[in-house]
């Protein structure tokens, strides 16, 4: 069963998040901060990771990108950027950090599937 | 959608004060909830419809071949062979999975070549040869009317598995890569498989001498990286040869095996 991570620090957005993977059969973790979700993150090594860029603390979406893209434990791991922003230039800082996908808020449920199969089939 | 919290600072100290109002977050989920039941029962409808037709397709197909065998399992071997030659040749285990399905309904079309051309002893006249090649785009023509990617993939073996890689097959003459590779895997073992067949009008070749005129054709029929993958993989690929003849896995196994 694919591993999944979310950190996204808005707690109604995290559970619509977490109540549309479970229409399929996924492991889910959760994490409210960048810097909780880079602890989890290194102890899970999950298999796709949906990481909202702009959080509380000291850690953004961006940094939690970065430190998985360089980590040698995390080669496998996918990162979806939840953004909310609409700017290109938001789009390219994050595929700069070494995301594979982006979706744009707020999310549509069938995309982030779609988004996900399409991670799993690369 | 409106939220108050998008109006609070980033730096708000409780980050789960960030949240919806509770009636809207409630009525939210019960919408999601009650798509994610519509989203499962769409897919398991979905998926019975598609095994359903499949199971057709697959039973048709094996009419259109009676000719040439009576048991159905060359058309089972074909789906296998073609899974185990494209995993050999690099591609994805979802890729391989998806010609194993689709390569069996290669020769669907020849359900509408007439018995006269199909079953005649010796020779075909230019005009029978031109009928029988109909049944390529015969094939491409029953199976392409779906939408579903299994049946999409069927459709483009049945048009192409009588491409030649030196451009001198039918229906369209296609060349080298031109030809999709499934249609390039799926004549190879359908090549393979057919002379290591009993026919009515000859016995089996032996494995060694199908291999021969395999090799023979590499770079002309065939594409000549896939006829070397096969070459490389001759023992394991007929050991799953004699597997599937022995065992005949049912048209259900060939859909659902991982």
């Amino acid at each position: 069963m694919k591993k999944i991570l979310i950190v996204e620090d808005h707690i109604d957005i995290r559970k619509l998040l977490k109540m549309t993977l479970e229409f399929d059969d996924f492991e889910i973790h959760e994490a409210a901060t960048g810097d909780a979700g880079w602890v989890l993150a290194s102890e899970l090594q999950p298999d796709i990771v949906l990481l909202d860029v702009m959080m509380p603390g000291t850690l953004t979406g961006l940094d939690v990108c970065r430190r998985i893209k360089s980590d040698p434990g995390m080669r496998h791991t996918k990162v979806i950027m939840l953004t909310a922003r609409v700017q290109s230039d938001d789009r390219a800082a994050g595929f700069t950090a070494g995301a594979d996908d982006y979706l744009m808020k707020p999310f549509s449920t069938l995309q982030v599937l779609e988004t996900i199969y399409r991670m799993e089939a690369a | 959608m409106t939220s108050v919290p998008s109006l609070e600072p980033a730096s708000l100290p409780s980050f789960d004060a960030r949240c919806f109002d509770e009636a809207a977050a409630a009525q939210m989920e019960r919408f999601v909830r009650d798509f994610g039941r519509m989203y499962r029962e769409r897919n398991e409808a979905l998926r019975e419809v598609t095994r359903a037709h499949h199971a057709a397709l697959l039973q048709l197909s094996a009419a259109a071949d009676l000719k040439d065998d009576d048991t159905g399992v060359h058309i089972v071997r074909i789906g296998y062979l073609a899974e185990a030659l494209a995993l050999a040749l690099g591609q994805t285990a979802g890729y391989a999975r998806m010609l194993r399905k689709a390569a069996p309904m290669h020769d669907i079309g020849k359900i509408g070549t007439p018995d006269s051309v199909l079953k005649k002893p010796g020779k075909l006249t230019p005009e029978e040869r031109k009928t029988m090649n109909c049944h390529a785009a015969m094939g491409a023509e029953i199976l392409g009317r779906s939408h579903i990617p299994v049946f999409r993939m069927a459709a483009e073996v049945a048009l192409t598995h009588h491409e030649r890689y030196d451009g001198q097959g039918y229906p369209a003459g296609l060349s080298g890569d031109a030809i999709p590779l499934s249609g390039r895997i799926t004549a190879v073992v359908d090549f393979f498989d057919a002379l290591t067949m009993d026919r009515v009008y000859r016995p089996a070749f032996s494995v060694p001498e199908a291999l021969e005129m395999l090799a023979a054709e590499r770079g002309h029929a065939f594409d000549p990286v896939i006829v070397d993958t096969f070459l490389a993989h001759a023992e394991a690929i007929d050991a799953l040869r004699c597997r599937i003849t022995r065992e005949c896995p049912s048209f259900d196994a060939l859909i659902d095996a991982p």
